[in-house]
């Protein structure tokens, strides 16, 4: 038995402090379940992915108030899951528990990061040290762009990619932002130019090259497969599913670049699926830095090893490419919503497997590979979904 | 020294060699007296094969740029007044990769693959960084 997303819905990325926590998370859910076309109480069981540096919302969901706020009769259980920016992917992994077991036909998972009434200073902090080892690499000022810089660099050195092709990974990231009504970016494309003299922040990468921090919110509705078939309803079947571990510091790893850990993982999920990298429609890759927009594709082996920044110099995965990759815009063209991002990434994937993404709609979307990860890119998790099931 | 305001190392039981050695000027690799492993970040048991049995030998503390950035913002308050700070992986001729910070030289002058060499700085009476500078060609 597999498991199908057949409901989605998010609040636009912004930066709204007076958006409340509470206020997003309740559009979210009821907008999820009315989307999937059900009843409030057909919700079984509500996983929560983990809001990052939200500790009262955290222990919120922990704790139950989601289904009783809602008055959810039918929630049998709730949990909240955290693994970083693979929280979301984990509590995909629990619905199906849930739905396999039989105790449960549908599954509503939250999310909801509000960052925007945390000071900078504090969010700094918490970027600086919640990833980081603080015996190893925090007295030394290392900071997440810090390590995500030191990454960029080598990366850099070892494939021969210039300033100008990796800028353009943000230049077609952000064109698939401004394409969409719910990235912070909506309607602001950047060039070459505005990203190359954008202010230089932790070398090699530029302020556009980093993340934005923002706020969001968005719910997913599982069902099993069966059930999404019996309903009828556009959905996306998750046809394979496979993860690797590159480890939690960055300078102790030997898959610096996740290259080995995406080509793993891609390889196991595409083996369940019964298809190939070369009938994936969309690549959608989570790593909130550019330089991983290339070493997916080189990892899925889309590519060669070192040809990938010059794919994306061509425009071939922007809007209109041969290619397209991460419509969802990545952390650096949506904004960065915490354990959001995979979230959104999850989302956006149903409405380009449903067909529904409005402008950014890939022609024909028939199979995505999604990878997701966390922490400081600590691992990959790569999920193939598809508009039939297997 | 005592005025030092920047995040000191939260130091571990098994990781106290390591920081008695800086304030020497060692600069000190975890073994394993089981399987040899050469250890780092050290551990309380070897992660190779879960022995207690450790112990240290001193590194040459030189070694190579393995990849470097130079942060211009984006840190903690404390950090500030050192803008720019050269962020650095070493590889040490041991076979051991750390984070540091490049020191006693321009940002601009740093590559990938340039031979660096441990400088301690006592940065409080308790504790000594060891940072990394160029070695004169």
């Amino acid at each position: 038995m597999s498991i199908a997303i057949i409901g989605v819905a998010e609040v636009p990325t912004s930066r709204d402090p007076d958006r409340n926590r509470w206020d997003i998370l309740q559009d979210v859910c009821m907008g999820a379940v009315r989307d999937a076309g059900i009843d409030k109480n057909d919700i079984n069981a509500v996983i929560s992915v983990n809001p990052m540096a939200q500790p009262q919302l955290s222990l919120d969901m922990a704790l139950g108030r989601v289904p009783e706020v809602l008055g959810m009769e039918g929630c049998k259980d709730i949990c909240v899951v955290n693994a970083g920016g693979t929280s979301t992917t984990n509590a995909l992994r629990l619905a199906k528990y849930f739905i396999e077991s039989g105790s449960a036909r549908f599954v509503l998972v939250p999310h909801t990061t509000i960052q925007s009434d945390i000071p900078t200073e504090d969010l700094i902090n918490f970027f600086a040290t919640a990833p980081l080892d603080m015996q190893w690499e925090y007295p030394y000022g290392v900071t997440f762009n810090g390590a995500m810089g030191l990454l960029t660099n080598r990366y850099m050195y070892e494939t021969g990619a210039t300033a100008e092709q990796m800028a353009s990974v943000t230049v077609s990231l952000r064109a698939w932002g401004a394409l969409d009504p719910m990235s912070i970016f909506h309607g602001k494309p950047v060039t070459l130019d505005d990203v190359l003299n954008s202010r230089m922040i932790s070398t090699p990468l530029h302020a556009k090259e980093c993340n934005f921090l923002a706020d969001g919110g968005g719910a997913l509705v599982v069902t099993s497969a069966e059930v999404a078939q019996e309903m009828g309803k556009p959905a996306a079947y998750e046809l394979g599913h496979a993860m690797r571990l590159l480890g939690a510091t960055p300078v102790l790893r030997s898959d610096i670049f996740s290259r080995e850990s995406y080509r793993e993982s891609s390889k196991d999920a595409l083996a369940q699926a019964g298809l190939q990298i070369q009938d994936m429609d969309l690549r959608q890759i989570y790593g909130a830095y550019p330089f991983t927009q290339c070493s997916a594709l080189e990892g899925y082996g889309v590519c060669e090893i070192g040809e990938a920044a010059g794919i994306w110099a061509e425009g071939r995965c922007g809007p209109g490419g041969d290619l397209p990759c991460t419509t969802m815009g990545d952390a650096t063209g949506r904004g960065h919503t915490g354990s959001g991002v995979s979230m959104a990434f999850y989302i956006d994937t149903v409405r380009q497997v449903r067909g529904d993404a409005g402008a950014r709609q890939v022609p024909g979307c028939e199979h995505a590979i999604v990878t997701t990860a966390g922490g400081s890119i600590m691992n990959a998790c790569t999920t193939v979904f598809g508009r039939q099931p297997r | 020294m005592s005025d030092y305001k920047k995040p000191l190392p939260q130091i571990q039981p098994f990781t106290k060699a390591f920081w008695e050695g800086t304030k020497e000027r060692k600069l000190l690799i975890q073994t394993c007296g089981d399987c040899g492993a050469q250890i780092f970040f050290p551990r309380r048991q070897c992660p190779k094969c879960w022995s207690s049995n450790l112990g240290w030998k001193q590194a040459s503390g030189r070694g190579k740029v393995f990849a470097f950035s130079v942060t211009y913002e984006g840190v903690e308050a404390a950090f500030r007044e050192d803008l720019p700070i050269v962020l650095a992986w070493v590889d040490l001729e041991e076979g051991i990769r750390m984070q540091t910070n490049l020191v006693d030289c321009e940002p601009e002058d740093v590559a990938i693959g340039q031979d660096v060499e441990v400088v301690y700085t006592d940065v409080t009476d308790e504790i000594t960084l060891p940072y990394f500078r160029p070695v004169g060609d």
